[in-house]
């Protein structure tokens, strides 16, 4: 008898090919059947009438090493339909680590990933330092798959202690390096991650930074032993060095005969250019015969701040960017004066005209019911202007609200959605699970599918489906997983494609200790099915199932 | 040949949601470049500018840049 037969459902293999209907038969964690019809004699039969169903999705960027110790079901990521995370990314893995070595390697997660110290003390029992023992830990908690890299980052400090932190490696902790890597690799790492931008607490260069290419190559020779994964975040903000790290890229795929991915890569009216140029010299390296994956992300980039700080969101109003770099003190009672004020007023809402800040939104306060409103309706309801409520709710909140300008970048529809639909981009870069106080990280796969096949119709339904499964899985080699064929693990996914998007950002306080993240709950996705077993349904939500296993291993 | 300037400077969002400053270089065969800079390199360089606004910065010499990308 089958575990769990699906009837009736639009299936969309993940191979890009057109939909067909019929069934599709579980049994043992694997596909039986797929496509026909099946008789209704299994464990469970879930009807999917009028919907999709399709392979889960996979997530191959993503900063879930913590959460997933004291969250095995990665929420809310599961409930969207991502069955498979990569996490790891950056350099920044949380294995292999020397108890010793713990404290700093934390505060780079807070300091680059923006995760706050309850998501790392006393939320797990930290009982490894090596990778194999780090994957035991995961092993039974996890209601997703994971495939997890090993970070650059705590691979030298393993080797190098404190000098990881200033100073090329010799030769013989090169060759340490390597083998610790070869054993993260046999444990189950599905690749490297290395950072040439991230700062630690200090804003000292993170300590991949300070690898020669000599490194990075011999690091290179070992993954190529394996035929794994590099992933690398380039110095995104030049594009001229970008495309550097792109050729550097290639040289290390070619030589070694290794998949590579860079991210983020992300489109900016500010610099037009960048995208097209760092793909055309992706297209040229693929030409060669190497693989150089950009992962470029599909939500739009917000821009957030508070009046505590000098953002330079306030660079074109020079009154306002000076006040807000003065001393604290000297700024609230700059900001309490009335004179100051009416300047500030006029300044942003000149001849009356205050459109600069009506739109802006209260991302953070005190008062929940002013979250996610937007600073017009404050106003009009205050009766003000949108500048002076900006003004009234940050001196209530002793400047502790955040606003947030929404869709300041990578928001052109017409240039992201050809950008997703192109062969040589992976669809990817949620960091999900990182800077949870910034911005929700999740939901990216249902923005997908609402922006650029619904209202776009720049990718079909089918091509959407491909290239955050079955794309995702070739381009990382992650074996039976990615696409619905008889024998491949049962992760599957059933949803609306008429419906299926993010939902809208909100304050969740659910992080250890009651601590605060900004999360999105899923649209349109009706059931989500982990190597056979429900894990996630609209109408059961979260179940106790754990059937998530390390990809690789 | 004439040294590199500073033709203009907008605010874009970057990567982490923070406000990033995309500055732009004219070079003197005609050529753009940008560079990006984060709050406090931005800051660092209004003020070897003496600079109250993006907008001043334009014809600034390029080589304000290398001093606050050197931080």
């Amino acid at each position: 008898m089958l575990d769990i037969v699906i009837r009736n459902g639009r299936i969309v293999d993940g191979t890009g090919l057109p939909a067909f209907h019929g069934d599709l038969g579980i049994a043992g964690g694997r596909l039986s059947r797929v496509g026909g019809q099946l008789p209704a004699s299994a464990r469970q039969v879930i009807d999917a009438g009028g919907q999709v169903v399709a392979p889960g999705f996979i997530d191959p960027h993503t900063h879930f090493d913590a959460q997933l110790l004291w969250d095995g079901q990665a929420r809310p990521a599961l409930e969207h339909g991502v069955t498979t995370v990569v996490h790891g990314n950056c350099s920044l893995s949380l294995a292999p680590l020397k108890a010793e070595h713990r404290p700093r390697l934390v505060k780079m997660f807070q300091q680059i990933e923006e995760m706050p110290d309850a998501a790392f003390d006393g939320a797990f029992q930290w009982a490894w330092e090596g990778f194999a023992d780090y994957l035991a830990a995961l092993r039974g908690r996890v209601a997703l798959n994971v495939a997890p890299l090993a970070g650059h980052t705590p691979l030298r400090m393993w080797v190098m202690g404190a000098d990881a932190h200033k100073r090329a490696a010799k030769p013989d902790e090169i060759r340490a390096m390597q083998d610790l890597l070869r054993a993260c690799l046999e444990a189950g790492a599905v690749g490297l991650s290395t950072s040439y931008v991230d700062m630690d607490e200090n804003l000292a260069p993170v300590p991949s930074r300070y690898a020669h290419s000599e490194e990075l190559d011999a690091l290179a020779a070992v993954l190529g032993e394996f035929g794994r994964m590099l992933q690398v975040v380039p110095e995104f903000y030049s594009t001229d060095v970008t495309v550097a790290r792109v050729d550097q890229l290639a040289e290390l795929s070619l030589a070694h005969g290794i998949p590579t991915t860079f991210s983020p890569l992300f489109d900016s009216s500010a610099v037009p250019d960048n995208v097209p140029r760092v793909l055309e010299r992706v297209a040229e390296q693929f030409a060669r015969g190497a693989r150089v994956w950009p992962q470029v992300q599909t939500r739009p980039i917000d821009i957030s701040f508070s009046l505590d700080m000098a953002s330079l969101y306030f660079i074109q109003l020079p009154m306002w960017y000076m006040i807000l770099r003065m001393p604290r003190a000297q700024k609230l009672a700059l900001l309490r004066n009335d004179g100051t004020r009416k300047g500030l007023i006029d300044a942003a809402e000149p001849g009356g005209d205050t459109s600069r800040f009506a739109r802006l939104r209260v991302r953070d306060s005190h008062d929940a019911s002013l979250i996610g409103r937007m600073l017009g309706e404050i106003a009009a309801e205050r009766g003000t202007t949108p500048a002076g409520a900006l003004l009234d709710l940050s001196l209530e909140e002793d400047l502790g609200v955040h606003f947030l300008a929404a869709s300041m970048g990578h928001e052109d529809p017409s240039r992201i959605g050809p950008l997703l639909a192109n062969d040589l981009v992976h669809v990817g870069a949620s960091d999900g699970g990182a800077h949870i106080q910034s911005f929700a990280t999740y939901g990216d796969t249902g923005y997908l599918f609402s922006e650029f096949v619904r209202a776009g119709r720049y990718l079909s339904l089918e091509h959407a489906v491909r290239k955050i499964t079955g794309d995702t899985a070739q381009i990382w080699g992650l074996p039976g997983r990615g696409l619905l064929r008889p024998g491949m693990a049962a992760d599957v996914v059933i949803f609306d494609p008429d419906t299926i998007a993010r939902g809208d950002e909100r304050p969740a306080h659910d992080m250890p200790e009651g601590g605060m993240r900004y999360v999105r709950g899923a649209r349109g996705v009706d059931t989500v099915i982990v190597n056979g077993a429900v894990t996630w349904s609209a109408t059961g939500g979260y179940t106790d199932a754990r059937p998530g296993v390390i990809t690789s291993a | 040949m004439a040294e590199p300037v500073i033709d203009g400077a907008i605010v874009a969002p970057g990567h982490d949601g923070q406000a990033v400053l995309v500055v732009r270089v004219r070079h003197d065969n005609g050529g753009f470049d940008t560079v990006t800079l984060d709050a406090d390199r931005a800051r660092k360089l209004l003020e070897d500018c003496a600079a109250e606004s993006a907008e001043q910065l334009r014809g600034q010499p390029w080589r304000r840049l290398l001093t606050v990308l050197e931080r």
